[in-house]
């Protein structure tokens, strides 16, 4: 693969690209469904195929071909300086890509028990025993899903700056839905675990216990009532903070978004723009995590990034472009959802670090607000500067004791008020549940977390 | 690319031999596309993409398992190892009573405006002046600090077959366009965005987008806050179409139904909107994007009410669901939008869903909303198990006295959405099609919104 990509970047600049990039990929993945005892969707992927990139002067053109033969690649590469030479012809914004180091790596994730060494049977049987778990744990579990993921490949990343990085790795990732019904009240609960690496995550407990967490709280659900909308006093659990980190911060600080000029981040570096005792990080490095990587899309070793520091605005997330044009070091930021896709500038493990308070002491603390547990799904717009995100489950804290449970609980706020806001951060730190950030219709895996946190006046939505 | 008759021929071929290596029962997707697509940003034309994706997706039923392997690519021997991978997989999994069959043999809907010869020969330097222009009309105004902009086209050769004996074959083209408009006054900043897709060049778009979305981000600028109490809402198709393309498309979905996950099991003959509310699913619209000439599993395109006079009168099937009803499929078995996809097995959709309109126009909405609130965008959605909607007005607008007034600063929306469809009060008279669904302005009459003021 490495002999096949280094031709097709020659090829690229000999037909007139100032730099090009590649990536080559191999992989297979199973995505296993049993739904109510019966397998919904048992299928395989197995894809190979090559995305060229070329710049000109400012501009880029990207090239996808499914045919990895050396013919193709070079006609690929040809189509992709042709690209770049169109889009660079109305190019008003001129700049060079800086020379950055070239990387030579041969890099292999942990991996104890691989996939593709596990029969289907198996891996039917595991999601089997999930989706039953979770149906015979309470009589009002009407419905089960369960879900089992997972991917094995090699990528190949290569630029003519002769980076040429070549990565094996795997992740597995396993879900559980569980719909619970009592009078005529449906709630659903939910769980996931997720990591890079191999089978072996899906054989530990909390891979095994997956059904009776979805099925618990699905039940849990089921007398809790409309949350009233207004302005409150929140504490985050660690998942919901992990969400704040991503949706609030971790994306209006994507160096791509505020060249775009779609950033109310823009021109704020160094500035305060959280309380001193909020530090946000996203770190790549971490293994065991659904977020790591140790090299970039762009063949750019991954590190460790603070992105707030006590409060103050520190740095950005960069890929080679947004690097270069902002006149720093790439940071290992550019991530990209297959080969078919350019490369983006975006999170990994996205986390607020942990505080001094206690968690009990932080809610005992609390005198009248709401307790957000569990992450749904979250967005923002930066360019708007707001953001949304939705719990599992919430809790009425009055006199710094959790009582009544509610349901569909939704928090806004404004990304330069939020941060701001936040009037303590707990000890209790761990990492949420893994993910896929999506952005420009690519996906991305990610994980988030941080300790529970208290902010002191936010926007809830609610029926109530 | 490969030729409607060539894909057949592979699709034809790979049911035959999924059937000689076990399968009981197959289908087959053989598919190619080609896709440009530019970006501008800021002004400046940043990228542009060009991506031929050629493969074949394989199903396969054995006792009612199924198993899904693709490949991509149209290698002879890279399809015979899909097809064995399929049939290896439906071995795996666990067998399935229910489901009954594939679709009968039918033939393929003759329906127009699906290729626009116009579309296909569209060249990367055409797509490049289309982004220009938006952004030169979306970035004209003083206020507007940054435009943004990408288009896309692709065109798509597909063929299905499967062992009932249906081999159909068609030519899709289809267009996006989205424009982005960033304003910004002192420390103010606020967004405006608008779209547009579908099977034929639409040049009239460029103009009518880039000015909405001019428009909206320096109308964005002017705050103000609200105090959380309930309040009429007038809905934008922008957000109509967002909230239903899951509240319909998901909610409707039999699979969920039949098992007892969507907020409308139970509902059928039952009202679930105001009166004068009609809703379809028309996979037979000339040149909509989620127009075709037959679902993902073979069935004729057809029209489909569902919600008739307010009351909810079909969900959406597959083989599958309708099997266990025995019942014909309702024809909703998708493998994509514009294009198709050979990447995953066909999952109940909508193709395009068209609610009725009315007589009302927006401005009389907002001369009869006495205190009340614009709703234009929201990337939120309902639970699915209730119902209930709660989520943040990402575009919204107060209105005091019958005129439209600043943007709503963090405002939430809550209203479960059998109530929100039933207290539609008022139906616009012009519709616009955003993500599959054609829908006018409608008014609610009471929903709760969570106010920052």
């Amino acid at each position: 693969m490495e002999d096949l990509a280094s031709k097709a970047i020659d090829h690229a600049v000999s037909h007139g690209a100032e730099f090009a990039d590649l990536r080559l990929e191999s992989y297979r993945g199973t995505n296993i469904v049993v739904m109510d005892g019966r397998t919904k969707t048992v299928s395989a992927a197995l894809p190979t195929g090559c995305g060229i990139r070329a710049f000109i002067g400012g501009a880029w053109g990207f090239a996808v071909t499914n045919d990895v033969s050396p013919s193709s690649l070079s006609a690929a590469a040809e189509s992709a300086v042709k690209m770049a030479k169109v889009a660079q012809q109305r190019t008003k914004v001129k700049f060079k890509i800086d020379l950055a180091k070239a990387e030579r790596a041969v890099e292999k994730y942990k991996c104890a028990v691989r996939p593709s060494d596990v029969r289907t049977e198996d891996k039917v049987a595991f999601a089997a025993n999930l989706d039953k778990s979770m149906r015979s744990a309470d009589p009002r579990i009407v419905s089960t899903n369960a879900r089992y993921d997972d991917f094995e490949g090699e990528r190949v990343v290569a630029n003519s700056f002769g980076t040429l990085v070549r990565t094996t790795e795997a992740w597995t990732l396993a879900s559980c839905s569980a719909w619970a019904k009592s009078d005529d009240i449906v709630q659903r609960g939910h769980s996931a675990c997720g990591s890079v690496g191999g089978y072996e995550l899906m054989r530990t407990e909390e891979a095994t216990m997956l059904g009776e967490t979805a099925a618990a709280q699905a039940i849990r659900l089921l007398d809790s009532k409309p949350v009233p909308a207004g302005r409150r006093v929140c504490v985050l659990d660690n998942k919901m903070t992990g969400l704040l980190a991503h949706e609030a911060i971790g994306h209006a600080c994507e160096a791509d978004a505020i060249l775009a000029g779609g950033s109310v981040l823009e021109g704020r570096l160094g500035q305060k723009v959280a309380a001193p005792e909020v530090t946000l990080v996203d770190d790549p490095t971490i293994e065991s995590t659904f977020g790591h990587f140790s090299y970039d899309w762009e063949g750019v070793r991954a590190r460790r990034r603070v992105l707030i520091g006590e409060g103050v605005l520190t740095e950005f997330l960069h890929n080679l472009e947004t690097s270069s044009r902002m006149g720093v070091e790439p940071n290992g930021s550019s991530r990209a959802h297959t080969y078919g896709s350019p490369p983006l500038v975006r999170m990994s493990n996205t986390f607020i670090a942990p505080g001094d308070w206690g968690r009990d002491e932080l809610i005992e603390d609390t005198k009248d607000g709401i307790l957000f547990q569990g992450s749904q799904y979250g967005y923002v717009e930066p360019s708007k500067g707001q953001f949304m995100f939705k719990c599992d489950e919430a809790y009425e804290i009055r006199s710094g004791e959790v009582g009544q449970r509610y349901r569909d609980a939704s928090l806004s706020g404004v990304i330069l008020d939020v941060l701001n806001s936040v009037t303590g951060v707990a000890d209790d730190f761990t990492t949420g549940d893994p993910g896929y950030c999506g952005k420009n219709y690519q996906d991305a895996r990610v994980t988030d977390g941080g300790p529970h946190i208290r902010l002191a006046d936010v926007v809830v939505g609610g029926l109530a | 690319m490969m030729d409607e008759a060539g894909l057949t021929d592979l699709a034809d071929d790979a049911v035959a031999l999924a059937i000689r290596s076990g399968a009981e029962k197959c289908d087959v997707v053989a598919a190619e596309t080609r896709a440009i697509s530019v970006d501008l940003e800021k002004g400046s034309v940043k990228q542009a993409n060009i991506a031929t994706d050629p493969g074949v997706g394989i199903r396969t039923f054995i006792k009612g398992s199924p198993g899904f392997a693709y490949c991509t690519g149209f290698d002879r021997k890279a399809i015979s190892s899909a097809v064995e991978m399929a049939v290896s997989l439906s071995r795996a999994g666990t067998p399935d009573h229910e489901f009954k069959d594939l679709p009968p043999l039918a033939r393929p809907r003759k329906v127009s405006g699906l290729f626009d010869q116009g579309l296909s020969d569209v060249s990367p330097d055409d797509v490049v002046r289309m982004v220009i222009e938006m952004a030169d009309i979306a970035g004209d105004h003083k206020k507007v600090s940054s435009a943004n902009a990408s288009a896309g086209v692709a065109v798509c050769h597909v063929a299905l077959s499967n062992s009932n004996g249906f081999s159909g074959s068609q030519r899709l083209t289809s267009m996006d366009m989205v424009v982005e408009a960033v304003a910004r006054d002192g420390e103010a900043m606020f967004s405006g965005y608008d779209g547009c897709s579908s099977r034929r060049l639409e040049p009239d778009a460029i103009g009518r987008i880039s000015r909405t979305a001019r428009e909206q981000a320096v109308k964005g600028l002017s705050q103000t806050k609200l105090p959380t109490g309930d309040y009429p809402v007038i809905i934008d198709p922008l957000a109509l179409g967002f909230i239903l393309s899951t509240a319909i498309g998901s909610g409707a979905n039999a699979d969920s139904v039949q098992r007892g996950r969507s907020y409308l099991a139970g509902k059928l003959g039952q009202p679930v909107a105001a009166s004068e509310v009609v809703m379809t699913d028309d996979p037979t619209v000339g040149w909509a994007t989620g127009s075709t000439s037959f679902d993902g599993e073979g069935v004729p395109a057809a029209p489909l009410v569902l919600v008739d006079g307010g009351v909810l009168v079909s969900y959406l099937h597959d083989s599958y669901t309708s099997g266990k009803e025995s019942r014909p499929s309702t024809g909703n078995a998708s493998r994509g939008g514009g294009a198709w996809s050979f990447r995953g097995a066909p999952m109940i959709s909508t193709s395009n869903l068209v609610v009725s309109s009315g007589d009302s126009s927006f401005e009389e909405m907002v001369r009869e909303t006495k205190e009340g609130v614009y709703l234009r965008g929201t990337w939120d959605y309902p639970n699915l198990a209730t119902g209930e909607f709660s989520g943040l007005m990402m575009e919204s607008y107060l209105i005091t006295n019958g005129e439209l007034g600043p943007a709503l600063k963090q405002a939430t929306l809550g209203i479960g959405m059998v109530d929100m469809m039933s207290r539609v009060d008022m139906l616009g008279g012009s519709r616009r099609t955003y993500f599959g669904v054609t829908a006018p302005h409608v008014r609610i009459s009471c929903a709760r919104v969570g106010g920052s003021g």
